[in-house]
């Protein structure tokens, strides 16, 4: 690489600063036998490695505090009735048999409990409508006649629809004859 | 390459791996060599694996580069956590506090760290390790982390603002520069 004037300039007071730095530059035996100890201390003072334990043994301890604050909670002596919901298929309401499930409910659930059995008794309206509509849509249509009903009848559908029995008359079985012609 | 054989080569070059750490870390002599020391650690504990890809020197100082960056960053980090404290913390040394004010032998010399200092990083960067450390810009680049394109622009940039600067700095004392266009490093 060739130099030119004011590049051979700056050359020199680079090398100038070059001798400097050279003079107040440290041991390399003193720098490496320091970085030969330090991890030790390095990984004594990880300021991350104590701030993710610091923040898990917070998050223990909160999780053991709220624990037992919730076991120390009063239970709720109240009982409440939660009917079941009907089945799906009857159109009968429920068998006074079916006992109601009778639980323990807490004052976090009672909300819950009310809403299910709102939820419940529309659902089981629902269901009784839909089977009366399917009961008188089914009745009307096994009333259903034809018009052209009347036209399939005959004076002698009895005729077809009766055998001739051993001790009717002659002039009635001749009734059954086929008529002869000479 | 064993660590026994890597740390005779580190000694070799360990004169300029502390001038190029100085000019990593703005002149502070003692950040330098904090900086030096934790390379030598990566080193020890195989954080910073040499592969052989480049030459060693080249790797070498983008490690040095690198960790400055990481401790710069780090301290400024601290620096904003005890921003309320009145203990002042790691105060980056000035051209004017440096211990090797001391050996500064003319007031041009002086006056040459302050221009360098004023100097864009990458473009100080550039100049450092063209004329100090001898490395051509390929080599520099690679240092860097960056394209030759790119080096040959810092470098060029700088070399000017240097040489605006100087000619400023030698009109006063009454000298002359010559001018003349330069050819590039490579």
């Amino acid at each position: 690489m060739e130099l030119s004037g004011e590049e051979k300039k700056l050359k020199a007071l680079f090398s100038e600063l070059k001798a400097t730095d050279e003079q107040t530059a440290p041991r390399f035996a003193g720098v490496w036998n320091r970085a030969q100890i330090a991890p030790r201390r390095i990984r004594a003072f990880n300021p991350a490695f104590v701030a993710a334990t610091a923040l898990l043994v917070f998050g223990l301890v909160s999780l053991a505090v709220w624990s037992r604050y919730s076991q120390r909670m009063p239970q709720q002596p109240m009982v409440v009735s939660v009917p079941t919901a009907p089945a799906p298929t009857g159109t009968t309401a429920p068998s006074p048999s079916n006992e109601p499930d009778m639980k323990p409910v807490t004052p976090h659930n009672i909300l819950a409990a009310s809403r299910a059995n709102r939820l419940a008794a529309r659902r089981h309206a629902m269901l009784v409508a839909a089977n009366r509509k399917l009961t008188r849509d089914a009745k009307t249509i096994a009333d259903w006649q034809s018009p052209t009903t009347a036209l399939l009848t005959s004076p002698s559908d009895e005729i077809f629809s009766s055998l001739p029995q051993f001790n009717q008359s002659t002039t009635q079985l001749k009734s059954f004859l086929p008529t002869r012609s000479n | 390459m064993d660590i026994a054989e890597l740390k005779g080569e580190l000694e070799k070059l360990h004169s300029a791996s502390f001038g190029w750490a100085l000019s990593c870390c703005r002149r502070d002599h003692a950040e330098a060599e904090e900086v030096l020391q934790t390379v030598y650690l990566k080193i020890l504990e195989g954080k910073a694996l040499y592969r052989g890809e480049s030459s060693l020197k080249t790797w070498l100082f983008a490690v040095i580069r690198k960790t400055a960056i990481g401790e710069y960053r780090k301290r400024l980090l601290r620096n904003l956590v005890f921003i309320g404290s009145t203990e002042k913390r790691d105060e980056p040394a000035t051209s004017a506090d440096a211990p090797p004010v001391i050996f500064e032998k003319s007031e041009i010399q002086k006056q040459f760290r302050v221009a360098l200092a004023k100097l864009p990083p990458r473009q100080r960067e550039a100049l450092h390790l063209v004329f100090y450390e001898d490395l051509s810009l390929r080599e520099a680049a690679d240092v860097m982390g960056i394209s030759i394109g790119s080096a040959r622009q810092h470098y060029e940039r700088g070399k000017k603002h240097l040489r605006e600067w100087l000619s400023d700095t030698e009109t006063e004392n009454g000298i002359v520069w010559r001018r003349k266009e330069t050819q590039s490093a490579v």
